[in-house]
């Protein structure tokens, strides 16, 4: 029998209740079917239907899930063809040459996966041997300035190219006069095409064209002097290495200058103390940077000029009827120079800054008398820039703002609204104009007003050619596509002058290239395709001039006939960075410190302390004192700017820095042009407008027979209130300290080896401690020998990298400053945070005065008498000492032992590393660094508010200069020099790759790299026949702060001044 | 039972009993709080929550917020940190060294001396976090196996120090005073009322229960801390002193820092529980337990350490002239005479003058001068602070790079902050904790105190 288990699934099919029994078969045991319950009347009352619901619902995910998923877009474009010359990671170098109005070089373009980012000299060709300025370096920031116009405008609106050409061919085919204003053209080609532009409408002299050269600075003296001596208006080049006198008056040759850069190589050439140094004396007003680096210094008022070359040119026998009357000081000087002018017959220089006809007809004499033309001044080559026809200017700007103006005006970039003392009244003009065509860069003061404006390539983006000399004919090439629809003003010449046809590919456009290269081949420049080539390759020619050398002819010198003031004189100078105001806009230049005063972001009156001292102005200053503020008055203008004191300025003479005030009308004329607040964001004014930094001074500038003068009787009045001024340095002297600079005189460091420099107690004396020896005697012992910890390895093991840095040599000029804050992405902080002791630049120049209580910098006259108060004013008149400083990357640093997470370390090759990633912040390494050279990240400079307006790794244009090869650091850790490692990397890799040791010279910092005078020397000094190891060697090396103990591995060398 | 020798000024006043001493400090927490006291709390809180705003403001924006800059890297904060780090010292000198000299005046001040020395180090521990760039990454300090590698915290540096020294003194702080407090909690505990209040001090006291057993252990760990606490004391500043003399900064670079750090700590601890006890004393109405003799010693040990610290300042005076060193030499000249000269000259009249007064008995027994020096000394000791920080770096070696600080009102709002924060920890305090330790203070009631010292009784036993 089968036993069968039953299951059963509840109490109630075990009891079988009637309810079991009722829905046992049914599937569902509900009471309501679904159609009931679907029916249901209060189901179909709700709004949402279901299927509605299911709708909605699924929206809602898929949107949800879409809104998730979205990355942000990154646009890392890869390469999919590499191109040729680019390798990602591998700079590609271009030859070029640099051309601005004001400046002038040959260099070298560094591009990185096709944007350029860092511009040096070139070493290897042209006359400028390598030698650039702060403004040169800096300008690769203004290619990424995002205001600078990208696009054709047709009154003031954005419009296509085809469009601007129609409406200007038109104007011009209608005009019966046409003017082209330009700042002074060195193109050869583009000479060529405003020839052949003016014939195009009408035969040579009856042509409507008329061409005016127009510069913000003007040296029309120079060529008018040189047109009466020599029958041709020319601007002769210098030759300041042939020269053993140098007589400086009011020139600041070394700075501003004519061609600075290429006189600054120059004059290096002869003033390293351990040859043969040229004795210079400088005569000025303001304390310039060529001043601060003469042997001999004298201040002068500028209306004492003229007597004083008159005084000189009849002492050396010349003839003259000027008033040679001067003052016993200036007397005892001219005396002086005189006495060695004499001795250096046809060795010698005289220049004069000064835009008095007078002035430089007596500068031509002394030099003839001097026997030096064709020796230290060419007469063969001559300088082609720096042309400006100032009559002829006046002339067309006068008829501007009469309205007879010409019927179109084309500007290929000048600025005569912002530089002319006519300017505002030429706004006006140039606002009624019904045609005024443009080719500036940006829609600046006499842009802003144009009808029809087709902005030109910034100079990295287009073909050029240069005839800076006479004997020398240059190249630029594009280091990177245009940025924007921007169009070669030579193109543009051409085109409107019906001679081309724009290209329909403007961006490919090879219309400047093929005339460029015509040219140069119809002018023979060149003899082939390879030569232009070759040419474009190494940037420059030099060219055979056929040029007869002209002979000089005396001409009578009468009294000048411009007013002798009587009271107060101001003097126009032009600052290293800012020059006359064109690249005001670029943050780099605009927080460069100046190399005298220190002070950026701002203009101001410079005046010397006693006497501000004795008319109740302010003369102490930091970041929470301001300065007091003054009114210059010159014939009846005012401006309003603070006043700085200036030690070395002349008594009876104040200075104010042209260039500044620029986009007063807040035109878009860059990004770094305009005050910003404290918390960021520009400052506006009551009409909502943006403010320009500082005050524009060129509406003061008086004109004396068409020429435009740079000094001007003045009425100075103390305004109320205080003024705040972003100065980097705001102690001037260096209380007698010798182991910081030293400085010493020929007399004391003399000409010659082994027993001349015996005496080296006296001008580089060791420091010194007593040991006992093993006698139990004391003795005296150089400091380096006492220790208290072992040495890093370093010493003859591998590389030890090291630096030396001749203050002999370094002229202050401040190249190396900016070339360090392009390479290694040093943020730029603004005025505010400037002003608070923030700057973050990794390179600084130290720049001292010597006081009353020194006699030397750093030398105390007493040590007993020395009186530590008095030793903080400088002297009247006080002789200047400039000094890099950066991070020694010492061997003993006392950085790396605080550092609480080792943060901060040592490299076997002797670096003192930054570890950015690991730092947490606590700046005691800041602290205990006793060179005070490390920065810290106070805010996130790449994305603060406070510095969007002034820091150009901000925007995305602006990043596009940051080099690859250097990390962006954020906020909160510390950074210093890094002795350029990314550049030592890529050395030893080089090195390694070719199986050979790395050899002396291949490595350059970015700083030694752009010195215009090599004062600084950088190479391993393990290596013994190393530069740096013989330099560091040298009777002069000393160390700063040697008696510290941290053991640095950069030398300074003795400045000597070449004094009796 | 210790007795003492009758001419001695008894420690407890007035005619006290054993309950009469339980009643005195348990009365304030088992009471309504006054009405000042919810005003002061008021006040200290919102000054202290406007600090941490502005911390929030500093760590959301940078370190810029503050006046420093290339030259000066440390001023307020790292002066704060000294300053607070200093007052902290009081309490565990206190109750540690003079636990170990046994000096029983010491038993009506020790809590509450602790209590300020432990909110003192939380306001002095703020500020090295704050100060850093990246507070973010600040536990790299600590030496934690990580994932970078064989990366390791710099064990030469005097910061590291630091983080030790004030962790374990903070530590081994709050063991001390929470083991002292344990006794006490339990008799509030056996007195609660309300279930809440018991529950939580029933928590507190750990199961106290006050056998013989328990109090024997209770002395001896109060014992054994006491001996790890005391060369703590000496430790914590000799190695927040060594943050400034292991540099090369002329100023910083002082072999004498380490005693002189220790005293001047001492120095600015007792000033300030001279300030906080004197304010207690009335509003809690302890005049028996903390009267005249108390301030009176007090006041003796910071004439002492005040000479102390005294004779440092002039002996720094005098080496930096005698060393010959240049740097060294000027660095002194340029406190007492460069732009600094008021912060030096208000240190010195500071502490080195007022202290002296102390010499008269009428002033150091009088309670409200006492009151007036005690916060005087804790502003010189303030500027003792910021002049070595400041005056020292602002001018260093380089004359290029030298510069003043100014302070921002970031600056002065985080520093007023943590006071306000100390305050009203120390009000909190006040309100529910024990302020005396009541159960220490009746052992020496029948030794020490007025009553028992004038019985007939007491002067047979002799």
């Amino acid at each position: 029998m089968e036993v069968k288990k039953r299951y059963w699934k509840g109490l109630e099919e075990l009891k079988e209740t009637p309810s079991y029994l009722q829905n046992k078969d049914s599937e569902f045991p509900s009471e309501t079917s679904i159609e009931q319950f679907l029916s249901n009347d209060q189901l179909s009352e709700s709004s949402t239907g279901r299927r509605d619901f299911l709708k909605f619902l699924g929206f809602s995910v898929a949107a949800a899930t879409l809104a998730a998923c979205e990355a942000p877009i990154t646009k890392a474009v890869p390469y999919v063809n590499k191109p040729e010359n680019v390798t990602p990671g591998q700079a590609t170098w271009y030859a070029s040459s640099y051309y601005d109005g004001s400046s002038y070089a040959s260099v070298l373009v560094k591009t990185r996966e096709g944007r350029p980012i860092f511009i040096k000299g070139n070493k290897d060709f042209g006359f400028t041997n390598g030698s650039v300025n702060p403004q040169i370096i800096a300008s690769v920031l203004s290619l990424y300035d995002g205001d600078r116009l990208n696009a054709p405008r047709v009154q003031g609106k954005t419009a296509s190219v085809s469009e601007a050409d129609k409406a200007i061919t038109a104007a011009l085919r209608k005009a019966t006069s046409i003017a082209v204003l330009t700042p002074t053209v060195i193109s050869p080609s583009m000479k060529k095409a405003l020839g052949e532009f003016s014939a195009a409408f009408g035969a040579e002299e009856s042509s409507r064209v008329s061409i005016v050269q127009y510069d913000a600075i003007s040296y029309a003296a120079i060529a008018g002097a040189n047109e009466k001596n020599f029958g041709k208006a020319f601007i002769p080049s210098y030759d300041f290495s042939k020269a053993k006198v140098v007589v400086g008056i009011a020139a600041d040759f070394l700075s501003t200058w004519l061609m600075a850069n290429e006189y600054a190589p120059q004059y290096a050439q002869l003033r390293n103390p351990d040859a043969e140094m040229s004795k210079h004396y400088q005569f000025e007003s303001i304390l310039s940077i060529t001043g601060s680096n003469a042997d001999v210094r004298v201040q002068l008022k500028p209306s004492e000029i003229t007597s004083l070359l008159s005084n000189i040119l009849t002492s050396l026998g010349g003839q003259s009827s000027v008033n040679s009357k001067i003052s016993p000081a200036l007397q005892k000087a001219a005396t002086a120079v005189v006495g060695d002018l004499k001795k250096a017959i046809g060795g010698s220089l005289l220049v004069c800054g000064t835009n008095v006809l007078e002035d430089q007809l007596l500068t031509n004499a002394i030099n003839e008398k001097l026997q030096n033309y064709g020796k230290s001044i060419s007469l063969v080559s001559e300088l082609n820039l720096f042309r400006s026809e100032d009559v002829k200017a006046n002339q067309l700007f006068d008829s501007i703002i009469n309205g007879k103006g010409p019927d179109v005006l084309i500007n290929l970039g000048a600025n005569p609204v912002y530089s002319h003392p006519k300017g505002a009244e030429l706004k006006k003009g140039l606002k009624a104009m019904k045609v005024y065509v443009s080719t500036a860069s940006y829609a600046d003061e006499s842009s802003a007003v144009a009808t029809h404006h087709v902005p030109d390539h910034h100079l990295l983006e287009g073909w050029n050619d240069y005839m800076p000399k006479t004997s020398h004919y240059a190249i630029a090439q594009p280091t990177i596509r245009p940025l924007g629809n921007t169009y070669s003003a030579l193109e543009s010449i051409l085109v409107w002058g019906g001679l081309k046809a724009r290209p329909a590919k403007t961006a490919e456009s090879t219309v400047a290239y093929d005339y460029i290269m015509e040219n140069a081949m119809a002018s023979n420049f060149v003899s082939s395709k390879e030569d232009f080539n070759a040419t474009v390759h190494n940037s420059c020619k030099e060219i055979k001039s056929e040029a007869t050398p002209l002979t000089f002819t005396a001409v009578s010198i009468e009294g000048k006939n411009i007013p002798t003031p009587s009271g107060l004189e101001v003097v126009f100078y032009q600052k290293t960075a800012i020059r006359d105001g064109s690249m005001s806009s670029n943050p780099w230049l605009q927080e460069l410190p100046d190399p005298i005063s220190k002070v950026t972001w701002d203009n101001y009156i410079t005046m010397n302390p006693v006497e501000m001292d004795q008319q109740g102005y302010n003369t102490t200053y930091d970041q929470e004192h301001g300065l007091s503020m003054a009114t210059i008055t010159v014939d009846g203008k005012t401006v309003t700017l603070p006043v700085y004191p200036q030690p070395g300025q002349a008594l009876g003479t104040v200075g104010i820095a042209l260039g500044y005030g620029r986009g007063a009308s807040g035109e878009a004329i860059g990004k770094g042009a305009y005050q910003t607040k404290e918390y960021g964001g520009y400052d506006l004014d009551s009409n909502g407008k943006k403010k320009g930094i500082g005050q524009n001074v060129f509406g003061l500038l008086p004109v004396v027979d068409g020429r435009r003068l740079f000094s001007a009787g003045a009425k100075m009045a103390k305004v109320e209130g205080l003024y705040s001024i972003a100065a980097t340095q705001i102690h001037h002297t260096v209380m007698g300290r010798d182991s910081i600079v030293r400085e010493t005189t020929r007399s004391i460091y003399p000409v010659g080896e082994g027993e001349a420099r015996k005496n080296k107690n006296q001008y580089n004396p060791a420091h010194t401690l007593q040991r006992l020896n093993e006698h139990g005697h004391h003795e005296e012992a150089p400091v380096s020998e006492f220790d208290l910890w072992n040495a890093h390895p370093v010493e003859n093991v591998g590389h030890r990298w090291g630096m030396t840095i001749d203050l002999s040599t370094c002229i202050g000029c401040g190249s190396c400053l900016v070339a360090c804050q392009a390479e290694n992405n040093v943020p730029v902080v603004g005025k505010d945070e400037v002003r608070r002791g923030r700057e973050m630049h990794w390179l600084r120049i130290d720049r001292y005065y010597a006081s009353d209580q020194e006699s030397q910098v750093g030398k105390k006259k007493d040590e007993h008498s020395f009186n530590y108060t008095l030793a903080e004013k400088a002297s009247v008149n006080p002789t200047v000492v400039h000094m890099p400083l950066m991070c020694h990357h010492c061997n003993h640093a006392p950085c790396e032992t605080v550092c609480p997470v080792a943060a901060t370390t040592h490299s076997n090759e002797g670096l003192n590393q930054m570890t950015y990633n690991r730092c947490i912040g606590t700046r005691y390494c800041a602290n205990n660094c006793p060179y005070k050279v490390r920065r810290f990240n106070w805010f996130n400079y790449p994305s603060y508010k406070k510095f969007t307006e002034v820091n150009p790794a901000q925007d995305d244009l602006g990043r596009m200069v940051l080099n690859p090869d250097v990390t962006v650091r954020t906020r909160g850790v510390m950074e210093k020099c890094s002795f350029c490692v990314q550049r030592i990397q890529s050395v030893k890799l080089d090195a390694k790759k070719s199986a050979q040791p790395v050899k002396d010279g291949d490595l350059k910092t970015a700083c030694s790299e752009v010195c215009p005078t090599n004062a600084i020397i950088v190479g391993d000094w393990n290596d013994e026949k190393s530069e740096i190891r013989k330099s560091s060697k040298s009777a002069r090396s000393y160390q700063a702060l040697e008696e510290v103990g941290v053991k640095p591995n950069i030398w300074y060398k003795v400045k000597v001044r070449n004094q009796g | 039972m210790q007795k003492e020798a009758a001419i001695r000024e008894p420690l407890i006043l007035g005619h006290k009993t054993y309950h009469d001493v339980t009643e005195d400090v348990c009365r304030p927490i088992e009471d309504k709080a006054p009405k000042m006291w919810y005003i002061l709390f008021s006040i200290a809180l919102i000054i202290g929550l406007y600090g941490v705003g502005s911390i929030c403001y500093l760590l959301g924006t940078g370190i810029g917020v503050w006046g420093l800059n290339k030259t000066i890297g440390w001023a307020w904060d790292i002066t704060n940190f000294v300053w607070w780090v200093g007052i902290g010292h009081a309490g565990t000198l206190i109750s540690a060294v003079l636990l170990l000299f046994r000096q029983k005046w010491r038993m009506a001040i020790n809590r509450s001396a602790e209590a300020m020395t432990i909110f003192a180090v939380f306001m002095a521990g703020t500020f090295p976090l704050i100060h850093m760039g990246r507070l973010w990454v600040g536990y790299w300090v600590l030496p934690i196996p990580n994932h970078f590698g064989s990366l390791w915290v710099n064990f030469n540096s005097p910061l590291l120090w630091d983080v030790f020294a004030i962790s374990t003194y903070l530590s081994v702080s709050l063991v001390f005073w929470y083991i002292g407090l344990i006794p006490d909690f339990a008799t509030i505990r056996d007195r609660a009322k309300k279930p809440v209040a018991k529950r939580m001090y029933s928590i507190l006291s750990f199961g106290w229960t006050g056998r013989a057993k328990h109090w024997n252990r209770f002395e001896l760990v109060s014992l054994v801390l006491a001996g790890l606490a005391t060369p703590l004391v000496f430790s914590v500043h000799s190695i927040v002193s060594f943050d400034f003399a292991t540099s090369v900064i002329p100023g910083w670079h002082t072999t004498i820092f380490p005693p002189y750090f220790v005293a001047g700590a001492v120095f600015s601890g007792f000033a300030m529980v001279q300030t906080l006890l004197l304010v207690m004393r009335k509003a809690m109405n302890l005049e028996a337990y903390i009267h005249t003799k108390h301030v009176e010693y007090m006041n003796i040990v910071i004439m002492v350490t005040g000479s102390i610290v005294g004779t440092a300042y002039i002996t720094e005076l005098f080496i930096s002239w005698y060393s010959g060193v240049e740097y060294e030499a000027y660095a002194f000249l340029n406190r007492a005479t460069g732009p600094y000269w008021w912060a030096y000259w208000s240190m010195m009249t500071c502490n080195v003058i007022s202290p002296q007064l102390m010499w008269i008995r009428k002033l150091r027994r009088s309670l409200l001068f006492t009151f007036f020096i005690s916060i005087v000394v804790n502003i010189g000791m303030w500027f003792e602070r910021y002049v070595i920080i400041v005056t020292s770096i602002h001018r260093d070696y380089i004359p290029a790079a030298w510069s003043m600080h100014y302070p921002s009102h970031i600056d002065i709002a985080v520093y007023i902050g943590t006071i306000g924060l100390f305050f009203t920890f120390f009000l909190l305090f006040a309100r529910y904790f024990p302020v005396l330790a009541l159960n220490e203070v009746k052992t020496i009631l029948k030794g020490s105190g007025q009553s028992y010292k004038e019985s007939p009784d007491y002067h047979k036993h002799h």
